[in-house]
């Protein structure tokens, strides 16, 4: 073992009993030893440091639909509305004890998040981070709409609950690369959004004065 | 959702932590997990109960970082974006001395060949044994440690004039 290696492997802990303490009795003796064993350590510390914050944050949903994917035969299943709804409940929450997920199928849409405001304000031709594409009513009367976030990659259906929308299905949605600034929502809209949309739909989608009118009563059942 | 399914779930953190030592860019490193993920699932048949899913996620993740970086290289040179607002919970001076650390860090890992990125990364941000690290690079550990040394020596030497 060369000298550096000896000493990382002293700092990164590799080092038997043996060698260890015959280690510590050579940097008892030789101070530039020590101050290379300190220099080596404090980088280790800072490296733990500088990434350690990626732990705390909440994991996208995207991510944890993904390790939710049944795989059969290399086709995704995807979770029919419905069933999304009642049984992926996607906060499973070892290891991210921190927040809880602001984000769960089944759940409602947090009003602090760009989505929450999408859903509130845009109108299906309006530019921004989240796109409206249908919006239409379901069996209950509620208000349904369908979109795509580019920051957060996801594409859904969230339907209009009281005074919040409810996540009803979401899947991991890219915008396609050819097309950043795609216009027409619809004919981005993922299979497993159109296959929720049409197990909620009620009668025809809104037109743009309908959408609009309904926006602008806060989407309340009439 | 199945053990393994849960399994990956509760590693999604630590393989968002590992990627973001890849990648800069917080969208590309979270692409790059989910990519491990749905490769991890894919071949599910090659996990076996009892090996650490951890040290096998992250030698998915290393060779999709391979074969991306190497699509990558050929098509742009152009480092990502930095990333800001990673230590938002913390306040003034305290907040803006980590971020300027953690910002010459990643600088510092960014400039590492990949190799020697790697070999640091899965030691001391994941705290790997030198034998799990070798497996995951599959290489021998001697291997590992030459790696480790050259990216420890060159990110002291990187950081020496702006270590606060």
């Amino acid at each position: 073992m060369s000298e550096l290696e000896q000493l990382m492997a002293y700092v990164d802990g590799e080092l038997d009993a043996a060698d260890r303490a015959a280690f510590e009795a050579r940097m008892a003796a030789e101070p530039e030893l020590a101050a290379q064993v300190a220099a080596h350590s404090a980088l280790a510390d800072q490296i733990g440091r500088t990434y350690a914050p990626a732990l705390q944050e909440e994991v996208p949903l995207r991510l944890r639909l993904a390790a939710q994917a049944a795989n059969d035969g290399g086709t995704r299943r995807l979770a029919p509305w419905i069933a999304a709804a009642a049984s992926l409940v996607i906060g499973v929450l070892a290891g991210q004890a921190i927040q809880p997920p602001p984000l769960a199928v089944g759940g409602a849409v947090p009003a602090r998040l760009a989505l929450a405001k999408a859903l509130d304000r845009d109108l299906a031709a309006d530019p921004g981070p989240v796109r409206i594409g249908l919006t239409f009513r379901d069996a209950r009367g509620r208000y349904c709409r369908t979109f795509e976030s580019a920051q957060d990659r996801l594409a859904g259906l969230a339907c209009r609950d009281g005074a919040r929308w409810r996540l009803e299905t979401a899947t991991a949605w890219a915008a396609a690369a050819s097309q950043p600034d795609y216009r027409t929502a619809a004919s981005e809209t993922p299979p497993a959004v159109l296959a929720a949309v049409d197990a909620a739909m009620a009668g025809q989608a809104l037109d743009a004065a309908q959408e609009r009118a309904a926006r602008d009563q806060g989407w309340r059942q009439q | 959702m199945d053990r393994l399914e849960r399994a990956i779930v509760d590693l999604l953190p630590r393989l968002r932590r590992f990627a973001r030592t890849l990648s800069r860019d917080m969208a590309d490193a979270d692409d790059l997990v989910q990519q491990t993920v749905e490769r991890a699932l894919v071949h599910r048949g090659q996990w076996r109960l009892g090996t650490r899913l951890d040290s096998w996620m992250f030698r998915i993740m290393k060779n999709a970082w391979i074969d991306e970086s190497r699509a990558r290289r050929r098509r742009t040179a152009v480092l990502a974006p930095e990333e800001d607002g990673a230590n938002t919970g913390l306040d003034g001076a305290q907040a803006l001395e980590a971020r300027l650390e953690a910002r010459a860090v990643a600088d510092a890992m960014g400039r590492l060949p990949d190799d020697q990125r790697l070999a640091v990364a899965l030691v001391l941000v994941e705290g790997l044994s030198y034998r799990e690290a070798a497996e995951v690079l599959e290489v021998p550990q001697g291997t590992l440690t030459s790696r480790l040394g050259r990216g420890r020596a060159a990110l002291l030497a990187d950081l020496a004039g702006g270590a606060p």
